[in-house]
This record gives structure tokens, sequence and C-alpha cells, in this order.
């Protein structure tokens, strides 16, 4: 019948894949330039080291620096600083995700709370954490408690604005169906609500592992005793660049592999979503 | 010529709502009465704007009507039932769920997705023309596509009723024609003997004409019944039906019908109000 004339059978797959293809072309093409961008950046710094436009032992050179990591991989001087750190993210975001997703669709749901809890939560986010650190201190001390207390206070808060984003826009259209076809509360709430708010709540969980890192590199930082944070603040002191900078390196790459495993998480669950 | 019991019963309907910045209340239907026999497929036409779709929605459950009786099988409407599906002018599709699953969820709901309920989804999805195509998400199909889900979703409850939004409002005119066709075809096809009762909301006159057994023309807002005309073509109903001196002349007479009623404003008349048992006046045909 005119079924076939209107929707032939492939039209979909073709520009679709078409423009998945382009979409990965243009990604491979990104990298490529993101990756001469970065060997120009390091061949420089390394021929000012090598040459001596710089003082080497100030600057370190990316050679020198892989050769720290070498080392420190070799003597296993890196795991117990990075186990450290990722301890206090780890802790951190779970508490931050415990708390957080449901506060954030409490707050997303109530009227009366989110009027209530909106300015503060807007100026908790957008007031740079770092400011509070002295009163942290001052109350919590410098143990792992405060440390954790640090990385949380970093973490919760693009979560929450995420969340509560998420669950105020649930499309008024979904829960119409629901509602027209009489679904239970229970089941609107799982099979409706909860999937709309996904992508809110895992894109906010993404920028919340990102700031919980910032959190706990800062708590080691300034008051740490273990750490990567700890390790580039102390390996400074001692006047041994290269370790710093491997320390570095070796937070960039964490940072890297975390986010890009939420992203990973973030695709693989909300895939059906179109701004994904 | 009305049957001796109806399935759905709209007598003297008012449906007020607060409206503007002042949160004045105004009336969007005002003394509606109408009956739907079993099995009957109307069409409502009017103006924009003068109500249909708040009284589709009335229908539906989704806000209740200040006066008058609203009943379906005798049952009074107070809210959402089972006995009614609505097919919605978005798609409204769940983009987490593919086509199978978006057309699961009304028995899911009921708590009615058994083997013969899945039996029932997977023939559906043939039906309207998406067989291969159960596996694909919402965000992969066209508008067209969209609709058919749309349409299967509310078929597949099984309903009393079925209402029907300006369905095919988004669409192009193509799609449009072919959604038209397909609707009559899935109409006929599903149920035991003949169509279910359906209720589809346009404005557009040659699609009413086309699909239905009768067309309700309401008045500009506040809705009331201006003409409640019956549609003698045979079906299944062609498209070339289309074309014939009949079908046009009908369409052209309803056309007339609803300009007259944009225009009342101008011609400061007002509509003459018919019940559902005053067919004889502007019976066509």
């Amino acid at each position: 019948m005119t079924t076939q004339v209107s929707q032939p059978a492939s039209p979909i797959a073709g520009p679709l894949e078409r423009a998945v293809n382009a979409r990965k072309d243009k990604k491979l093409t990104t990298g490529m330039l993101g990756l001469i961008g970065l060997v120009v950046v390091l061949a420089t710094w390394q021929i000012a080291a090598s040459v001596g436009w710089v003082d080497a032992s100030f600057a370190s050179s990316p050679v020198g620096a892989v050769k720290a990591l070498v080392h420190m991989i070799g003597t296993g001087e890196l795991w117990p600083p990075l186990l450290s750190t990722l301890e206090s993210v780890a802790y951190g975001m779970i508490i931050t995700v415990v708390v957080g997703i449901p506060l954030g669709l409490l707050i997303g749901r109530s009227n009366t709370l989110y009027g209530l809890t909106e300015p503060l939560v807007s100026i908790m986010y957008s007031v740079p954490f770092v400011v509070f650190l002295p009163i942290i201190i001052f109350w919590f001390g410098i143990g792992a408690e405060a440390r954790l207390v640090i990385v949380v206070w970093s973490a919760i808060f693009p979560l929450l604005i995420n969340v509560i984003a998420g669950a105020r826009n649930v499309d008024a259209h979904y829960l119409q169906v629901s509602k027209v076809f009489c679904a239970p509360r229970l089941l609107t709430l799982r099979s409706v609500t909860f999937p709309a708010t996904l992508p809110f709540v895992l894109a906010g969980v993404r920028q919340a592992v990102g700031r919980a890192l910032v959190g706990a590199i800062v708590a080691e930082l300034f008051m740490g005793n273990a750490g990567l944070g700890y390790v580039v603040q102390t390996e400074t002191s001692a006047f041994k660049m290269d370790d710093a900078m491997a320390a570095i390196v070796v937070i960039a790459l964490l940072a890297i592999v975390l986010t890009r495993s939420v992203a990973w998480i973030e695709r693989r669950f909300t895939f059906w979503s179109s701004s994904v | 010529m009305a049957p001796p019991r109806p399935k759905l019963r709209v007598r003297d309907v008012e449906i007020g709502h607060r409206s503007g910045r002042k949160g004045t209340y105004a009336l969007a239907v005002d003394g509606l009465s109408f009956d739907v026999a079993a099995n009957e497929f109307i069409a409502v036409v009017g103006p924009s704007g003068c109500g249909k779709t708040t009284f589709l929605t009335a229908v539906a459950g989704l806000i209740p009507i200040s006066g008058g009786t609203l009943e379906l099988d005798d049952q009074r409407i107070d809210g959402p039932g089972r006995d009614r599906s609505l097919v919605f002018q978005q798609a409204s599709l769940f983009p987490w769920r593919n086509v199978v699953q978006n057309i699961e969820f009304g028995l899911k709901a009921h708590g009615r997705l058994d083997a013969a309920g899945r039996a029932r989804v997977a023939e559906l999805v043939e039906l309207v023309g998406l067989g291969g195509k159960g596996d694909k998400y919402p965000r992969e199909l066209s508008g067209g596509m969209s609709q058919r889900v749309n349409l299967a979703r509310a078929l597949a409850t099984d309903p009393e009723l079925i209402l029907l939004d300006e369905p095919f409002a988004a669409l192009d005119a193509q799609t449009r024609e072919v959604m038209q066709e397909e609707l009559t075809r899935i109409w006929q096809a599903d149920g035991v003997q003949a169509g279910k009762t359906a209720m589809f909301i346009t404005h557009d006159v040659p699609e009413a004409v086309f699909l239905a057994d009768r067309v309700l023309v309401l008045s500009r807002g506040p809705a009331h019944l201006v003409a409640d005309i019956h549609i003698d073509l045979p079906r299944p109903r062609t498209p070339s039906m289309k074309r014939t001196a009949e079908f046009l002349a009908m369409s052209d007479r309803i056309v007339d019908l609803v300009m007259a009623q944009s225009q009342i404003g101008k011609q400061a008349e007002p509509g003459r109000r018919v019940t559902s048992d005053d067919h004889a006046g502007v019976a066509a045909g």
C-alpha cells in the first residue's frame, strides 16, 4: 500500500549513518589537531630546556618528567599517593551521589523547596569553593574528614544544579501520556520521571567527578600528608621539579580517565537522548 | 436515526477555565450536546480556538467539566480511564523506549502486558505499517512514523473510545494524505467487526469528511453544536473518493459552515444551535 511510498525501507539508516560517519571524521580531525598541538608545546619545552633557554632545574622538561614517572612506577612510590587521592575522590563521590541525587530530586519536585533553596544553591555553585578552605580547616582540622568535606563541598553543587534542573524539566507531555493511560504512580516514577531525568543526573555526575578531583587535589596541596597533590607540594618544596611534573602528569591522566568513564556511562544509558 | 443507547452521551456540557494574565474566567465550551453511537467515527471541526481540543481533553478526563453531563457507556467521566485512550497531537513518544516498548506502555500501565498483550502489540506494529522497525527509537523515526506509533499505542489497550487530537496537523501535506488513508484502513482492520468508537478533532474539513461517519461543526468559542452532518460515503474509503462531486459538495458545505462561524463577529449573528436529535435540518445526502 501507500506505506512503502512514503516510508521506504532504508532512508533512516542512510542519512543517520552518513551523519554519524561525518561526525566520526570530524572527531578524528579534531583529535589529530589536538595531538599536534600537544606535541608542538612539549617539543618546544624540551628544546628550551635542552638548549638552555630555561633552567631545567626550575622548569623541568618533558623527558625529565617521564624519567621521573618511570622511576616512581619502578620503585612503587607512585601507588600510595595515587590510591590515597582515588580514595578521597571515591568516598567524596559516594557521599555526593547518595546525598545529591535524592536531595536534588526532592528540591526539583517541590516548588516551595525550590524557591527556598534556589538562590543558595546558585550562590554556592558560583562561588569558588576554595574561599571556604580556611574556614573548613578551622572547623574540621586538617585530617581525612576535612579533606572529605572539601571534596564533597566542591562536587555536590554541580550535581545538585543538574538534578534539580532535570527534575523540574520533565516534559509535561510525557506525564500526560502516563495520566491518560492511568499508569500507577510507581510506574510513572520508574518508567517516565526517572528516565526523563537520567540525562541530567549523569551530566551532573560527570561534572561532579571533575570537581571532586579538584577538591581532593586542593585539599592535599594545603592540608595533606598523602596523595598526589601532597607529592606535587613536597617535591616542589624539595626542588625536585621532575618529580612534581610527573605527579601532575598522573593527575591529568586521572582526570581524563575519570570524566571519560562517566561520559561513557552517560552514552551507554542515555543513547536515546537527542542531545547526546 | 439516533441509536437507543448511545456510547458517548454529551449533554449541555460547559467547560470553563481561567485564562489570560488577569485570570478571568472564560467559557471554552457552553451548552454542547450530542450522542455518539457505538462503532461510530465522528470528526469534530470548528474555527481555530473554538474549544474543540479543550472538549476532547475533558472527554479524556484530563480536565473537569463545569456543567452538564459527559457519560461513556452510562458511566460518568470524572478522570482518565482505561476505557479511553488518546492519540496526541505531538506524538509524545518516550524517547528512551523503542517502538514496541512505546506501544506496550498503555498495556503495561494497566498491568495487562502478558503473552496476549505482547501478541497484540506485535500485531499492531504490523498493522500500522512499522513491521521490522519495532526496535527503532523515536529519534530515528519521521513525523509520520511517530504518529503511527502514537496511534498503535492508543489502540493497544483496546479502548471503548479512542480520542484523536489533530494527530496529523504537524505533518507535511503528502504524509498527511497517506496517514488519512492509513487511518481508515487501520480503523476498519482493527476490532472485531467494525471500527472502534472514535472521536477525531481536526480543523481540516476534507480530512473530517474523508475519515468520519459524522462530522460535527462547532461554533466559535465558547463552543456549541452548529451542525451534525452524516457522511454517507461507503467504506472502505478510497483516495479517489476525495475527487467525487459528492465529496466536494459535502466538504464545501461544511467549509461554509465553519467559515460562517469564523466570521460571526462581523455578522453579529449567533450560530444556530442544534442538538443531536435535530439532524433533519442539516443532515446531508
